[in-house]
């Protein structure tokens, strides 16, 4: 149905494609180390946080060292770095067999993390990523030293996924660290991490994480073909990303999943599934990411088997009330009165007395007036947080009953609708936005036009799908080795194969399948 | 415009023409605009008319809730209201009924249909139609026929018990399940047995008690759509026992000049004809019944197996007594087979029924009876003996 408007889309993309990338070029660096410094004041016009220091050696060598103020660790930089190059220049004369380029760097730099740049480009690109750049005179190449700091947010507790058991470690906006606490999970160096930069301007540092020998290639080929594919000057968070590469750009429901828990992502690298990085956001995206696991949490993992699969029946039924609870209502008061036992009869017809409004029109109204509240509640500084809830129950919930707004019975159908819908957060946006048009079917149709909608809704499940694998599966298709993880889960112990759906090249887990390892070893 | 936009647009108008095509019941009503019928009464005026009665509950009144008396409080208002209306047909007088209530009469959830006994006299397959092709009439609703007052004042009392008479009613006759002394005849059970071929219809009976009670016992027999007599508690139980729809009920016995209770908990019973040379001889009716001692007022002992005997087969007497009585009375005074000894040989021997199946009821009458029916006492509760002094 949306052919066109994809059509259109891919039109524009090839139109950004032609139009180049956009790319500065800087040039190589220029020996003489007056012309580097008019070269770098150039680029660095109007950078105030850009600091260009020059230090004469001796009585002819200079060097210039360029960093950005904040960015780095001075005293590391002056320690490391700076002092032996000043030493070295200024006691020891040249040397004719080896240049003192390299002699700077295999012997006098002691900081691990040295890398040359070749051009300036390399060079600029190193300074605004938070490291000291080091010109020499006479040398056509840049000393250049990681002395970040360690800045940002300490690890702790995500407020969006809390669990009752588990770690409480939550990933965090620095990229290296968030890598360092999926590391410290699995200590293995089948744990691959691959570095690419998106973004024309903002060059933000992406990193594909995924554990070699289990995770299947196609797929990984996949995100990285579509990873490279995204044509921005500006990645902010994996929010965008996931923009970008999932498959139907325009269906509602998520095909990539994210992540703030460091042992959650763990869990599903260890099923097979890849996991992007990205920096400046604790949001990590995880691919193929299907429906069921939208049900799915670490606490289940953690927990007594019987007590998860009672858990996420819970949760698929959250899942439908508030989806459905609304439409329901105003269908069997609208239509289908026939069905409702005569008692519970009495209850709605005294509960609807004297309401001027349609069941619609109140159900809308208050499901209106709940999003409103969910939404200041989110934009709203935390202290007046309070008082939003206070006026919310009280206008809510006391008043628009007494004075005849809302029924007493429609506030319980909001209310329950309002609580489910927090229970299963992947379709916290879904469900907000399919409510209304079940309520909208409900009114015209009754019965018949919820399910009509449903099958429309369960049609683009089935045919939706996550770099390649179904979304409703292990139910469409079914895959019966996958239900041992789905709606009933077994206790961990007996989960023996991984979710066989994601194709897997090791699709065994524990001690089995390092056993076949060995044998395949052996031979 | 491109082909293939052309085509979504064409699809969408399909799928969007199709709608309207599949809405079943497509006539919008919310609950607030309806008449909640709880009970529905059908009488004849005295020139001809059907006087239709019509028992409207308030759910406000019912259940006070906050939204509704948002108004501030007021006179208590009354749980249901009574209407009556006249017409040539029931249609008629339901639409009738709308000059008089302000919204539309809503009869799905009615719980009781009262048939005066003079328009039961006169015939109801006529007036049933309404009911049979009716959408939104429930099947489930119980029929009775109303003994000595009319409808409406039977639907007009205020019964203390509950706010609405309706469901009073209904409750009452709910309970034949533990009693067996009424029948309970929902609308479809009613339509089915006037359906049924060898089978005539029988609906319970109700009355006013006081001024604030009804009382549901007894049957009323009908021939060929008319109501014509009666019977009591307990030939009605016998009809019970012989037709299976006994599930519970108290039979006192007399023994060693003392009464017991019993509790009958299982029944069983069948009733046949016996056939010879497609000739109905015999009427047979085996009822198997299963016991326990409720109450045992007789003086001596409960210990020994003879005295178990000597209650089943006092049981069995009483049993054997109420269907006798049941069966004479049909065959005697009303010529009407309600327990549907003609609808076995419809069904059994149909070669037989299409010699005697028209004039059955007359048939019926004349054929001698076999009550067969087996006791069996199954506990005798917590004590064995009376609490009494030794002697």
């Amino acid at each position: 149905m949306f052919d066109w408007i994809k059509e259109r889309h891919r039109a524009g993309k090839q139109k950004s494609e032609n139009t180049g990338t956009g790319k500065v070029l800087y040039g190589p660096i220029p020996k003489s180390i007056r012309a580097v410094r008019e070269r770098l004041d150039e680029i660095f016009s109007c950078c105030s946080d850009v600091i260009i220091r020059e230090i004469a050696c001796g009585e002819k060598k200079k060097i210039i060292v360029v960093y950005i103020d904040g960015f780095i660790d001075k005293r590391l930089l002056n320690q490391d770095v700076i002092h032996p190059v000043i030493n070295f220049l200024t006691n020891v004369e040249s040397k004719d067999d080896v240049s003192i380029y390299d002699w700077l760097k295999e012997c006098v730099v002691i900081n691990s993390d040295l890398k040359d740049a070749n051009d300036m480009g390399q060079a600029v690109h190193g300074i605004v990523s938070g490291e000291a750049a080091i010109f020499i005179d006479g040398e056509d190449r840049a000393l250049v030293a990681g002395v970040k700091t360690p800045e940002g947010r300490q690890v702790e507790e995500p407020d969006t996924e809390t669990s009752i058991r588990g770690s409480r470690e939550g990933f965090v906006e620095n990229l290296v660290t968030n890598m360092v606490l999926i590391r410290k999970r699995i200590k293995n160096p089948e744990l691959k991490m691959e570095m690419m930069q998106l973004g024309e301007r903002t060059k933000t540092d992406i990193c594909i994480c995924y554990i070699k020998g289990i995770a299947n290639e196609q797929i990984l080929e996949e995100v990285r073909k579509r990873l490279r594919e995204i044509k921005t000057d500006a990645i902010l968070d994996t929010g965008i990303i996931e923009q970008y590469i999932c498959d139907n750009r325009l269906s509602l429901f998520p095909t990539v999943g994210n992540s703030e828990k460091c042992d959650k992502l763990a869990g599903k690298l260890l099923e097979g599934r890849v996991a992007i990085i990205c920096d400046g956001t604790p949001y990590v995206l995880t691919v193929p990411y299907l429906f069921i696991e939208s049900i799915q949490t670490t606490d289940d993992y953690f927990d007594h088997a019987f007590f998860a699969t009672f858990m996420r029946i819970l949760r698929l039924i959250a899942l439908m009330i508030s989806n459905l609870l609304p439409s329901i209502y105003v269908a069997l008061v609208v239509f289908h009165q026939t069905v409702i036992p005569f008692k519970l009869m009495i209850t709605f017809a005294a509960s609807q007395q004297g309401i001027p409004f349609p069941p619609f029109v109140e159900v809308l109204l208050m499901i209106i007036a709940f999003e409103f509240l969910r939404e200041a509640g989110v934009r709203m500084p935390k202290p007046i947080g309070e008082a939003l809830s206070i006026v919310g129950a009280i206008v809510l919930g006391e008043a628009s009953v007494s004075a005849g707004i809302a029924s007493n019975l429609m506030v319980i159908v909001t209310a329950i609708t309002a609580v489910c819908s927090f229970i299963v957060p992947p379709f916290i946006r879904v469900t907000m936005l399919l409510r209304f048009v079940f309520l909208a079917a409900a009114n015209f149709m009754g019965f018949f036009g919820i399910i009509l909608v449903g099958i429309t809704v369960y049609i683009h499940l089935c045919r939706l799908r996550s770099f390649g694998v179904p979304y409703m599966a292990p139910f469409a298709p079914l895959t019966v080795p996958d239900l041992k993880d789905s709606i009933i889960m077994v206790p961990v112990w007996a989960m023996i194969t991984r979710p066989k759906i994601l194709r897997q090249q090791e699709n065994v887990r524990g001690i089995k399948g390092s056993k076949r390892q060995r044998e395949e070893n052996r031979k | 415009m491109s082909r293939g936009r052309k085509k979504v647009l064409m699809r969408c108008i399909a799928v969007i023409l199709t709608i309207p095509v599949f809405t079943g019941c497509w006539n919008n009503r919310e609950l607030s605009d309806l008449n909640i019928v709880m009970g529905l009464g059908l009488d004849k005026t005295d020139d001809g008319k059907i006087l239709l009665t019509v028992q409207v509950a308030e759910p406000g009144a019912i259940q006070p809730s906050s939204s509704a008396s948002g108004g501030g409080g007021g006179e208590k208002q009354e749980p249901v209201f009574v209407v009556s209306s006249e017409g040539e047909t029931v249609l008629e007088a339901i639409r009738g009924m709308l000059a008089v209530v302000d919204k539309r009469l809503f009869f799905s959830v009615a719980q009781v249909l009262i048939i005066s006994e003079s328009l039961a006299r006169e015939g109801i397959e006529e007036i049933l139609d309404f009911f049979e092709r009716g959408q939104e009439v429930s099947y489930l609703m119980n029929v009775l026929v109303a003994r000595g007052v009319s409808p409406d004042e039977i639907l007009r009392i205020e019964s203390d018990i509950d706010p609405i008479p309706g469901v009073y009613i209904y409750g009452t006759v709910e309970n034949s399940v533990s009693r067996g002394t009424v029948k309970k005849t929902m609308l479809i059970d009613l339509l089915k047995e006037i359906a049924c071929k060898g089978k005539q219809p029988s609906i319970g009976q109700i009355t006013i008690v006081g001024e604030k009670k009804v009382k549901t016992k007894g049957l009323g027999v009908f021939r060929d759509g008319k109501l014509v007599g009666w019977l009591d508690k307990d030939e009605t139980r016998g009809v019970m026992f012989a037709v299976d729809r006994v599930e519970s009920a108290i039979v006192n016995v007399l023994v060693d000049e003392g009464k017991a209770a019993l509790e009958v908990v299982r029944s069983r019973g069948t009733v046949s004809v016996d056939v010879e040379n497609d000739e109905p001889v015999k009427l047979v009716v085996r009822v198997k019944v299963e016991a326990n001692v409720g109450e045992y007022e007789v003086k001596g002992k409960l210990e020994a197996p003879e005295r178990i005997k000597i209650l089943e087969k006092a049981l069995a007497d009483e049993i054997r007594k109420e269907i006798g009585m049941a069966i004479d009375k049909c065959q005697k005074e009303y010529v009407s087979d309600i327990f549907g000894f003609g609808s076995y040989l419809y069904r059994f021997h149909n070669r037989c029924w299409k010699k005697v199946g028209n004039e059955w009821d007359e048939v019926f009458s004349e054929l001698p009876v076999e009550i067969d029916v087996d006791a069996a006492i199954k506990r005798v509760g917590m004590i064995k003996n009376p609490l009494t002094k030794e002697e």
